[in-house]
């Protein structure tokens, strides 16, 4: 179908409007669905419907989230409001807060794909990560600061190997 | 070889192209959205450095080239020729690309990522362009290391390039279906099972000469074999659908809309692009319906080559009006 407008591009939006009783139909393209005030096109482009998505993540960590990524100093925020992250070492951070919206975007949240020929080294490292990370949280909540504070730097030492 | 849209293929009457792009990144380096000036020049010496490395013909064979020492026409004809992406274009400044003899391997350093590999190549091959792309994947990440988490994949800007960074796709040419109005619903149906269309030069551009770009979205959760077969199932689905409807297209209708079309090509003396694309397409229709005899790849040459910075690049600056009776001229003379 055209549009009914200008008669020269496909008609993509498609209005139907009530008004007392009155059923009209419009089949217009996007230029002139957003000439004539129907949608705004600002709100159609890729990147905006992705920052909508993050939504509730989003409002829930805003206020309390001050973390940084370390590598390139992005706050979740910054992510949110672009839809893009700062760098790879954006979604080690993030990771947790990303997940909802992962699982919206793409329906899964698990790589299933190729995988580096290096791969072996990435996943040791990776998985010590998470013990640690694991430990540190513990050690926090029984207040063994000193302990606590000895796994974070080997978490920190283990995170710049991988960032080399 | 040739450029991708000069070499002849296996059901390019409809199918125009197969396109692979794969999005890659390195570790401990912002992404190009948040990079100084400085940063892009250490990302392209970085690259520079890396591909000196890799003894492989597969990358020897890419010639570096830095944006801002080719001259802007060309910048933007290479966007014409689908070679490189309008928002990469756009960079200008402290870009570089990798860049094999027919065009057909392009990578982009310091596109939307540090690394866009994209192979485009003529009809329905998307299984030779990934196998190169993948090739080129491999050996630059044996000296580049690209970003690679385990549970989410490779690591791109956009979240939706996660995963596996790949976006395979092909450009068809469906003008009987779109005079029938079933594309709206074919790009419905396609858009539930996680493949979206688009118009010919990608994201928010509209269709031009009844092509259409269709591919995939979701790249988390799926390997890059099973997403290039479904691509390729569904495009399969299409040409059928769109031979099926041309088949029973009113024959001497379809001569009359060809024949006209080659004629206004043939005499036209001023040529404006969008009349271009709308004749080419029809010709290009008549040629697949066998109603018109000539070379299979003359529309799609003439679609790219008489494009406002084609022709600039090869006849010098020219106002709107002078381009279009060079057009006009150019057109007449591949109709000879």
């Amino acid at each position: 179908m055209m549009c009914e407008n200008c008669g020269k591009n496909p008609a993509t939006t498609h209005i139907h409007t009530v008004i007392n009783g009155v059923v009209t139909d419009k089949n217009l393209c996007g230029y002139c669905a957003a000439a004539q005030g129907l949608i705004n096109p600002a709100k159609t482009s890729l990147t905006d419907m992705l920052i909508s998505m993050f939504g509730d993540s989003l409002a829930k960590t805003k206020l309390s989230n001050t973390t940084r990524c370390s590598i390139c100093g992005a706050t979740f925020s910054d992510f949110a409001e672009t839809g893009k992250a700062g760098c790879a070492n954006c979604y080690k951070t993030f990771y947790d807060e990303l997940l909802p919206y992962l699982k919206r975007v793409h329906g899964s949240t698990k790589h299933t794909g190729s995988r580096p020929e290096r791969a072996p080294l990435i996943v040791r490292s990776e998985n010590k990560i998470g013990q640690l990370r694991k430990e540190l949280k513990e050690l926090i909540l029984t207040e063994n600061f000193e302990e606590a504070a000895r796994v974070r730097d080997e978490i920190k030492e283990l995170e710049g190997k991988e960032n080399e | 070889m040739s450029r991708w849209y000069l070499s002849p293929a296996e059901n390019n009457d409809i199918v125009i192209s197969s396109r692979i792009r794969i999005a890659r990144n390195l570790t401990g380096m912002p992404f190009p959205v948040r990079m100084s000036a400085q940063d892009r020049q250490s990302l392209n010496e970085r690259v520079k450095n890396a591909v000196a490395t890799i003894n492989d013909p597969a990358i020897s064979s890419l010639k570096f080239i830095e944006l801002a020492k080719v001259p802007k026409l060309e910048i933007a004809a290479m966007v014409e020729r689908h070679v490189i992406s309008a928002d990469f274009a756009a960079k200008g400044e402290n870009s570089a690309i990798l860049l094999n003899e027919d065009e057909t391997v392009c990578v982009m350093i310091g596109e939307e990522d540090h690394i866009r590999i994209q192979v485009v190549l003529g009809g329905l091959n998307l299984e030779s362009a990934y196998n190169i792309a993948y090739k080129i994947e491999r050996l630059l990440d044996s000296a580049l290391h690209f970003a690679f988490d385990e549970r989410l994949g490779y690591l791109t800007a956009c979240p939706t390039n996660l995963g596996t960074g790949l976006r395979a796709g092909v450009m068809l040419h469906l003008p009987i279906l779109e005079a029938e109005n079933s594309v709206a619903n074919l790009s419905e149906s396609i858009r539930k099972i996680g493949f979206t269309v688009r118009g010919i030069y990608g994201e928010g551009s509209s269709s031009k000469a009844s092509m259409y770009q269709i591919s995939n979205q979701i790249t988390l959760g799926i390997d890059e074999k099973t997403a290039i077969d479904n691509l390729s199932v569904i495009t399969k689905q299409i040409i059928e659908q769109e031979k099926q409807r041309r088949e029973a297209f009113n024959k001497i209708k379809l001569e009359d809309i060809a024949w006209r079309a080659y004629g206004n090509l043939k005499f036209a003396r001023v040529l404006s692009s969008e009349e271009m694309f709308r004749e080419v397409s029809k010709i290009k229709l008549g040629i697949g319906m066998g109603i018109i005899e000539c070379e299979e790849t003359l529309p799609m040459k003439i679609l790219i080559e008489t494009q406002p910075n084609m022709l600039m690049c090869r006849f010098g600056n020219m106002a709107p009006d002078e381009r279009d009776i060079k057009r006009a001229e150019m057109v007449r003379a591949m109709l000879k």
